[in-house]
């Protein structure tokens, strides 16, 4: 299951999104997110659905992919989709038994719900797919510039994401191997009760935590070793250029929103 | 000419601390080094775990400074802050663990990391990059995530990330000691080639005494100090002394010697498979 978590990996292809300006693409992600906030009917999960299919299609990232993103959050999708399904109250009882009780309003909720959160996790781990960490990271700092004059460390803060973007397959696959060394020792992660499970992961939690603090040491004597200095006085291998064709999403971005805002507002259902 | 290194009586303490941050103690890493190393060269630092040869690597980069003594890169003293920057240009260094030096999620965007921070500007970096991918056969995975490399041509990449900084010399800090027989072989052949072809100074610290038969001088330590130093025919002619230090000469290096002492005339210093059966060869037919 682990193994499963996409954001942060890179699938390499070439097509129209991956080739995007990473921060059309940010920001894109982000207008989507919000833009899944702004109705509550089923035509727009309709429109949002359309939406992204295409935006799936013309960034040629298998469909697999981008649905693996969901596998880690199952539980935390289910939980709230339980929540959502029992404590809503409304005036359509469908099922009453004890202190339980399931409204149609209740059921609704609970389906969009869980559709609004499945559509943004595959939106934005299908933007962690088209765009590279290094370029997501630079459309952050760059979008976030403004925030210097604040004292925020942009750039700072962009290189670490960056680096831990970079070491998530790493540590997972460390992760694993530390797992199977204490498995082949005779260490049991499956049986107890919870309690007992979460005393059991600290022979995997410890190693795993001692080698990234060595790997961070490693990695930021090599990243001294080339001369890094912060973002002071450093040049860019791709900078960011707005294109054309990055007008053209942001005006489809637009037009998709508007689309979204109307269809909330004047369709029925 | 003046040494493009030049060591004297380098010495690096690390001091040991309890918890509260007291110092309990000093280990010698570095003891009185004395190293040259002329521009164009190819050196070997031999030594086993703990001789300080880690150490050294990280003064060439000024990644430590000398307690005491000076060591000069090119001319200038790592012991000064100012002059850390140009010497990492001009020395480069590649790490054991390929994993930990790749910063990227890409090969090119890595290569270009140091460039990078050097201020190059972006067309020249593009030429840099592939023009040092190219000079370590990596070129075609240029696109691809490091993540699904092997270990010797993650290592090979690290190696171009500092080409591409157009370095003097290039340090190599045990760049085999986590790799296959396969990759250790490439990575080795690359630094040869880097070293004839585009004479760039090379130093290579290892524990592997294979590596180094294509140096120009090694350099032996051992608890702190340079205990042997000579052209590696020299020092391999001296495997007991070798052993002392915990190294082991080659293996064919030590069938000759074997073969020498059972009172066959065959020379001690022999370093090359090749030659070893050659020289058989010759016996057999009488010409020895």
């Amino acid at each position: 299951m682990i193994r499963d978590i996409t954001i942060g990996q890179y699938y390499a292809t070439e097509s129209i999104i991956h080739k995007l300006d990473p921060r059309v693409k940010v920001v894109c992600t982000f207008a989507y997110i919000i833009s899944l906030f702004c109705f509550n009917q089923l035509s727009g999960y309709i429109i949002a659905a359309l939406f992204f299919w295409c935006i799936t299609k013309l960034s040629k990232v298998p469909f697999k992919f981008i649905v693996r993103g969901i596998k880690p959050i199952l539980f935390m999708l289910v939980f709230t989709a339980l929540l959502n399904l029992f404590w809503t109250s409304g005036e359509h009882i469908l099922i009453k038994y004890g202190v339980i009780t399931i409204t149609a309003e209740g059921v609704k909720r609970t389906i969009f719900m869980a559709l609004r959160l499945v559509f943004l996790i595959i939106g934005s781990s299908l933007m962690t797919l088209a765009t590279t960490p290094n370029q997501l990271t630079d459309a952050i700092e760059k979008l976030l510039r403004p925030l210097n004059k604040l004292k925020v460390p942009v750039h700072e803060v962009a290189m670490m994401m960056s680096i831990a973007l970079r070491f998530i397959p790493i540590l997972v696959e460390e992760t694993d191997k530390i797992m199977k060394a204490q498995l082949a020792r005779g260490a049991d992660f499956e049986s107890g009760n919870i309690f007992h499970r979460i005393k059991s992961m600290a022979p995997i939690i410890i190693p795993l935590f001692v080698s990234a603090a060595r790997r961070a040491t490693d990695l930021a004597l090599a990243m001294d070793a080339r001369c890094y200095n912060g973002g002071e006085g450093r040049t860019k291998m791709k900078p960011l250029k707005y294109k054309k064709q990055d007008i053209i999403a942001y005006l489809i971005m637009l037009l998709y929103i508007t689309v979204i805002i109307i269809a909330g507002k004047y369709l029925p259902f | 000419m003046k040494p493009f290194i030049n060591a004297k009586g380098l010495v690096h303490e690390y001091s040991r601390r309890d918890e509260e941050g007291n110092v309990t103690g000093i280990n010698r890493a570095l003891d009185g080094i004395d190293i040259e190393v002329k521009a164009g060269g190819f050196i070997a630092v031999l030594g086993a775990n703990g001789s300080g040869k880690s150490t050294f690597a990280k003064h060439l980069n000024a990644l430590l400074v000398p307690t005491e003594g000076t060591l000069y890169v090119d001319g200038m003293d790592t012991s000064e802050q100012k002059n850390n920057l140009p010497i990492r240009r001009t020395a480069g260094m590649v790490f054991q663990n390929p994993d930990n030096q790749i910063i990227s999620n890409v090969v090119e965007e890595d290569v270009g990391f140091g460039p990078e921070n050097m201020g190059v500007p972006t067309e020249e970096i593009w030429r840099r990059v592939e023009e040092s991918l190219k000079s370590v056969g990596m070129y075609e995975y240029r696109k691809d995530s490091p993540n699904h490399l092997s270990g010797g041509q993650k290592q090979r990449i690290a190696i171009a990330g500092i080409m591409a900084m157009k370095p003097k010399c290039i340090v190599l800090d045990e760049p085999t000691a986590m790799l296959d027989p396969s990759g250790r072989k490439a990575v080795i052949k690359t630094v040869k080639e880097l070293n004839k072809k585009e004479n760039i100074t090379i130093i290579l610290i290892t524990h592997y005494m294979e590596e180094v038969t294509g140096a120009d001088y090694v350099y032996v330590m051992s608890e702190g100090q340079v205990k042997m130093k000579g052209t590696p025919r020299q020092v391999f002619a001296r495997s007991e002394e070798l052993a002392k230090y915990r190294l082991m000469v080659p293996e064919v290096t030590k069938i000759a010697l074997g073969l020498s002492k059972k009172g066959i005339n065959i020379p001690k210093d022999i370093l090359y498979p090749e030659e070893l059966t050659d020289i058989l060869l010759k016996i057999k037919s009488g010409v020895l």
